[in-house]
């Protein structure tokens, strides 16, 4: 992702040194005095506009806001040249109960949902609609829709029908953070909330649908013994040195040594084991569905010239080359220089265990987001 | 889908159940957004619209074509959502209707804005619109006076606008045909309708865009008719604004 595409925070390097400093400390000092996983808080309300099959808007507290509308329509699928059943024609088995579970596999192998049933677009204030930023965004969160192929099998009909659905993203302010975990918290509550008509009619006949808005059923179905399969979310985290902070506010991007976009999926379960119930009331199926680096908008500022550089300090001043070629070996502690390089392997895996593990941030964020709907 | 027209004349009630002269039901909110210079939420009925204000700010210098002079520039960008009709579609920024209605919208402001207290600098105004239901052009100005007002850009009055149309096309029924005021969406698809907007409580119009053919004949009585919901909205818009105002003054004692 270009850096240049988010707004540049003006900061000086000695400022931008000061908030490196603070944030590499153990434990780091946040600009807003939150702790490293405490989150910003957000407002958020879901089935705002009743011409949509889904809706949402997310209002952060640093004042981004962004509203999601879906809407579906039917769509004639494109046939299918595969022969049907091929994979099965070595053994033949004529027992009853056999050919009965062979018979629902092959139906939920046909119900294999294709990419392009999703359409998803995201609209910036002020940006072209080609803008790398808008089509990377949209990119990325398609990416994590798609990722475990799971999704498209919700839009299936029947052989010849199936949905079309269109996620329209809006942010309506400027982009002052890094957008991304709003677009995708406001995507995933606008999916939770979205209807579909209930079918009527059965099997391969043209589809017929209940004109009754009450009787719709949930793209993503609530069950409240089991848990559901929650569509994705994309959590933003960086690191400053050895710590992993969440929810980065634009100042602390500026500062950022690697920044990491990963999504997290919430897959359904069956009925959990009763003895693991008891003390955490349950737990999250989640996994890991997509990692992206982020080039970091800290490469783009301006480097701190230190004292041996600078003639007002008695020190000697060198032509750009010869600055750039010094400032490679150069580490001195409080004069600021752009990150450079790439991140260490073991960091990124920490920050993507960080997101993961039980009881860690995607799980508070998913919790927090079930209230929204239920409120 | 046409309408049936033919069904106003038994009871003299509109498809939704409206009179002649009621407006739908309007609301607003100002103050919607805390990181924009100004912001409001306008419903009328369906038609539901987010307006932004950027401004008054140092005007962008773009490829060397310095805008301004003495006094401020009035930028209109509209958005209109792809979910917001009943059948998605995209309309893109180039669209003629979006652009005519975005030079409407930029020449009524630089009218009644104070624009000479600002030289050399833009306002920007940015139009969301999330649902649509006919009258959009009014509800857009309409968000846009709230989204003004809520920056504190000074301004001589309220811009104030809404639709208003005339039952009969045809010359036949020439006596029977009612003005209407304040249109939806399937009644503009049928009916020659205009949009007016007036400057605050004065008869002044701004803003008058016509796109259907009506006889010379009815158009006295739909401005008339137009005229007139403007005050109505004016009375509503205020009352919002005022609200606001207490809150304020409310907060600020404590």
């Amino acid at each position: 992702m270009a850096p240049s595409a988010t707004q540049q925070v003006l900061l000086s390097p000695a400022e931008l040194s000061y908030l490196h400093t603070s944030l590499s400390l153990t434990p780091p000092i946040r600009p807003d005095g939150r702790t490293l996983c405490q989150f910003r808080p957000l407002i958020a309300e879901t089935d705002i506009l009743p011409g949509t099959n889904g809706s949402a808007r997310i209002c952060f507290a640093d004042g981004t806001e962004a509203i999601v509308g879906i809407k579906a329509e039917v769509e004639k699928s494109r046939p299918s040249y595969q022969a049907p059943g091929d994979q099965n024609i070595g053994e033949d088995d004529d027992d009853e109960a056999d050919e009965e579970v062979r018979r629902s596999e092959k139906e939920a192998e046909q119900q294999k949902g294709l990419n392009e049933w999703v359409e998803m677009s995201v609209e910036i204030p002020g940006f072209r609609d080609d803008d790398s930023m808008s089509v990377f965004l949209a990119a990325m969160l398609s990416e994590a829709l798609l990722a475990d192929g799971e999704f498209t099998r919700r839009l299936w009909i029947n052989r010849r029908f199936h949905w079309k659905l269109y996620v329209d993203i809006l942010l309506l302010s400027q982009p002052l953070s890094y957008p991304l975990p709003l677009l995708s918290l406001t995507t995933h509550l606008a999916l939770l909330s979205t209807r579909l008509p209930k079918l009527k009619s059965e099997q391969d006949e043209d589809p017929l649908f209940d004109d009754d808005w009450e009787a719709s059923v949930f793209l993503y179905p609530r069950a409240t013994d089991t848990t559901s399969a929650r569509p994705p979310i994309t959590l933003l985290v960086m690191a400053v040195k050895d710590n992993i902070i969440f929810d980065p506010s634009k100042e602390e991007l500026a500062v950022a040594e690697v920044v990491l976009a990963v999504s997290v999926g919430e897959k359904s379960h069956g009925v959990v084991g009763a003895g693991m119930d008891i003390d955490s009331g349950r737990t999250r199926n989640l996994s890991l569905l997509a990692v992206r680096t982020i080039d970091p908008p800290s490469r783009l500022t301006p480097p701190g010239v230190p004292n041996a550089l600078n003639t007002a300090t008695g020190g000697t001043a060198a032509t750009t080359e010869q600055t750039s070629t010094q400032r490679e070996t150069l580490d001195e502690e409080g004069v600021w220089q752009p990150p450079r390089g790439g991140a260490k392997r073991k960091l990124i895996a920490a920050m993507i265990q960080k997101v993961l593990e039980q009881g860690g941030v995607a799980e508070e964020v998913l919790d927090g987001l079930e209230a929204v709907e239920l409120g | 889908m046409p309408l049936d027209t033919s069904t106003y004349s038994l009871a003299l009630l509109r498809l939704d159940g409206r009179r002649w002269n009621e407006l739908r039901r309007l609301t607003a909110q100002i103050s919607t957004q805390a990181a924009a210079d100004g912001s409001s939420y306008l419903e009328m009925g369906n038609t539901k619209v987010i307006c932004t204000v950027t401004g008054p700010s140092e005007a962008k210098a773009t490829g060397g074509n310095r805008s301004g002079g003495d006094k401020a520039d009035v930028q209109v960008v509209i958005n209109i959502a792809g979910f917001s009709g009943v059948d998605r579609k995209r309309r893109g920024r180039r669209d003629k209707r979006t652009q005519e209605m975005q030079t409407t919208i930029a020449n009524a402001f630089s009218q009644s804005l104070f624009t000479h207290l600002f030289p050399h600098s833009t306002i920007l105004l940015s139009l969301h619109i999330l649902s649509q239901d006919g009258s959009l052009l009014a509800a857009l100005l309409n968000a846009s006076t709230l989204a003004l007002i809520d920056a504190g850009i000074p301004m001589r009055d309220y811009i104030c606008a809404c639709t208003a149309g005339s039952t009969s096309s045809y010359s036949s029924n020439d006596e029977k045909a009612d003005p209407l005021l304040d249109l939806n969406n399937l009644e503009e698809q049928e009916l020659p309708f205009l949009t007016v907007a007036t400057l605050g409580d004065t008869d002044d119009v701004s803003v008058l865009v016509m796109e259907t053919r009506v006889q010379i004949g009815r158009l006295e009585g739909m401005l008339a008719v137009g005229v007139d919901g403007c005050k109505q909205v004016r009375e509503i818009l205020d009352q919002v604004v005022r609200k606001r105002g207490t809150k304020i003054l409310e907060a600020s004692q404590l």
